[in-house]
């Protein structure tokens, strides 16, 4: 069983984007609600044993859908207000120019919260292959050699080849040579990516940004096919996450008159490969989920999903 | 060959064995600067690609490889140099190689195209395979923005080769059919020069790009992995038939064509492959097309196996040999008799090699020198 929480606010809120302030609402309630502890201070305790975090956006298509700003922001928020030293988080993604566009500003200095792509001075890949099922690749040296613990920060989206973009198709951008694995619409090889031994060791927690969902023609921005959902999918278990993801999409397909994403032909089956190869739940039946909305005030009440 | 011409072929292939020595390439390419390392805005060029349509339902296909990759906006093919921009397909490689050098033309292996002369050699990032045992992994398996490039221009390519006497351009090391525009237009300008260009290739190439490259090409050859199916799908990570379908169209043009077979232990190098290679190459390429089997050693992803015995090589080249095929080599076995050229009338030694080297030469023009048979290639 794997608890996934989805925290909402008001989707008619959010057209012109989430603050800093509305994010950590969201997150406080989310993270509070991922153990059976409640509380944020444990949660982040349990997650972080100390060392340095990276933080992994997409910044794919610059300012208008990939990670905002504003929820890495809000994360790094919360992790200093529970002694994280501000300087041991990393926000990170494959070039800097990518980040640059997003609207993220570069540090890769001493002081205060970094942020730098894979291609920074001195960063580069890993010198030695990492393998896993049908992947080989070169990984991140922010994974090898920089961070401890990494959250995974990605946006939710239909991908054209994979069907879904969240937490498992992120971490292609951790590795030198992702364009070798859209085949077959991305399966076994997303599963098989997160499962590469830097990758797998290092990523603790994930946080989908699904506030505005670009539910067809993704990855891509396409202002036609966004839907405000308003939510944040969080879960320890990037599968799982990634599953509830997949509903988000579907519900929203499915409403809007499209077809299925295997309709579509890009069914997301890598899910069901990298539940199969124990890299975590891809059974609705065995996600405990949780749906919590939040405004203003901060006090979560229970909701549902749509 | 006149013995004053074969003397400066000697010294071509002096200048090449320094040349690969990276020291001195700033010198040879007339002081261009590596690009600056990881800048991804200097990097990548942004020359709209071609063999590409645009696809009612969005995005893109592309046409240069048998993959014919469907593209959305914002992502790249397989080769990881090309990529879609709302729905204008581009090439990222463009005049930016990573891998210049000069080189024996010996070395591509081409052993009856100019002997003794040099290339000047080139490649991009990127490949449209993924061959587990891949000797330039570390160029052609990285996207573009991962290789420390330089900005060289068809023009400055062509410009060296006249100020350096370098009479062959070279496509290369790693797979030239993902940078065709940047070979076509360096070829195109190159012929204008009277400088030849050859292309070392995988032959994973649509039809339509390689009936183009046939107008401004000189010579061709062709790493032929294997000659079953699965080896191209476990392995190489592409197929065989569009590649058997390739070598096949190279000869129907004309093209001088010479093929390279690397024998992997346990992988490709069964008697019934060779057998079946030597048939299919007499079959649909005739006898005097040259096949090098070339000697594999421990690289990338199958490090897990042993160098190649010098029996099974030998093994390779005596079934061909059986099977008619007049100009078996083998490769990466310096010193060896096979890695020289016979008269297939006569048999007597015509060109003598040892590795790059060549230290017999006995042909006049076109012809043996002993029996006066023609021998097929571009000698002069």
């Amino acid at each position: 069983m794997s608890r996934v929480i989805v925290v909402k606010w008001p989707a008619e809120k959010v057209s012109k984007g989430l603050d800093k302030k509305s994010y950590k609402i969201m997150l406080e309630a989310g993270l509070t609600s991922l153990f059976d502890s409640n509380s944020l201070k444990t949660t982040i305790d349990r997650l972080f044993p100390g060392g340095i975090i990276g933080m992994k956006t997409n910044c794919l298509t610059r300012k208008f859908n990939s990670t905002p700003v504003a929820l890495t922001d809000a994360l790094s928020d919360i992790l200093i207000n529970n002694n994280i030293k501000e300087n041991n988080i990393v926000v990170w993604e494959r070039t800097n120019y990518e980040l640059e566009q997003a609207g993220y500003k570069l540090n890769a200095s001493s002081f205060g919260r970094r942020c730098l792509g894979t291609d920074s001075n001195g960063v580069g890949y890993s010198r030695d292959f990492y393998g896993a099922g049908d992947v080989n690749s070169l990984v991140t040296g922010i994974l090898t050699n920089m961070v401890d613990h990494n959250i995974n920060v990605p946006v939710l989206k239909d991908h054209s080849i994979a069907g879904l973009s969240g937490c498992l198709k992120n971490m292609y951008g951790a590795i030198h040579n992702p364009n070798k694995y859209h085949g077959n619409n991305c399966n076994p090889y997303a599963a098989h990516v997160s499962q590469l031994e830097p990758i797998k060791s290092r990523n603790r927690l994930s946080v989908i940004d699904a506030t505005r969902v670009q539910y067809n023609f993704g990855p891509g921005y396409d202002s036609r096919y966004i839907e405000n959902f308003g939510g944040l999918i969080i879960s320890i278990d990037s599968v799982a996450a990634d599953r509830v993801g997949l509903e988000i999409v579907e519900t929203m397909r499915r409403n809007n008159k499209l077809p299925s994403l295997k309709e579509a032909g890009r069914p997301p089956d890598y899910l069901q490969t990298a539940g199969e190869i124990g890299l975590g739940i891809a059974d609705m039946q065995k996600i405990e989920l949780k749906v919590f909305t939040v405004n203003d005030t901060g006090k979560p009440q229970a909701g549902r999903l749509f | 060959m006149q013995r004053r011409f074969f003397l400066k072929c000697l010294g071509c292939t002096a200048l090449a064995t320094a040349a690969t020595q990276t020291d001195l390439l700033p010198e040879i390419i007339g002081g261009v600067q590596n690009a600056c390392a990881f800048d991804y805005t200097k990097k990548l060029a942004s020359v709209e690609a071609r063999h590409y349509k645009k696809l009612e339902t969005g995005g893109i296909e592309c046409g240069i490889c048998p993959r014919r990759c469907n593209i959305t906006n914002l992502e790249r093919g397989y080769c990881g140099t090309r990529e879609n921009r709302d729905d204008v397909y581009y090439t990222l490689v463009y005049g930016l190689p990573c891998a210049v050098n000069v080189d024996p033309i010996e070395k591509k292996p081409l052993f009856h195209f100019y002997p003794g002369t040099t290339a000047f050699s080139l490649a991009t990032a990127g490949c449209n395979s993924n061959c587990k045992f891949c000797q330039n992994w570390d160029i052609s398996q990285s996207r573009p923005e991962q290789t420390d490039n330089i900005d060289l221009p068809p023009k400055s390519i062509v410009d060296i080769c006249l100020g350096k006497n370098v009479p062959t351009i070279a496509y290369t090391y790693s797979e030239p059919v993902i940078f065709f525009e940047y070979m076509y237009d360096t070829a195109e300008l190159a012929r204008k020069q009277a400088i030849k260009s050859v292309m070392i290739t995988g032959g994973y190439i649509e039809k339509e790009p390689l009936h183009d490259l046939f107008g401004v090409l000189d010579a061709i050859k062709v790493d032929l992995k294997a000659i079953r199916e699965d080896y191209y799908k476990n392995i190489v990570d592409a197929e065989l038939k569009p590649v058997l379908d390739g070598l096949i169209e190279i000869k129907k043009a004309g093209m001088w064509l010479e093929i390279v077979y690397l024998i992997v232990p346990t992988l490709n190098d069964s008697e019934e492959e060779f057998k079946e290679l030597a048939q299919w190459i007499k079959t649909n390429l005739g006898v005097d097309t040259p096949i090098h089997f070339s000697r594999f050693y421990p690289q990338y992803l199958l490090k897990n196996l042993p160098p190649t015995p010098q029996e099974t090589m030998e093994k390779a080249h005596d079934i061909c040999r059986a099977e008619g095929l007049q100009f078996v080599y083998l490769g990466n076995l310096p010193g060896h008799p096979a890695e020289s050229t016979y008269c297939p009338g006569c048999g007597k030694v015509l060109i003598e090699r040892r590795g790059y080297r060549i230290y017999k030469y006995n042909l006049k023009g076109s012809n043996c020198s002993f029996c006066n048979r023609k021998i097929p290639g571009i000698f002069e």
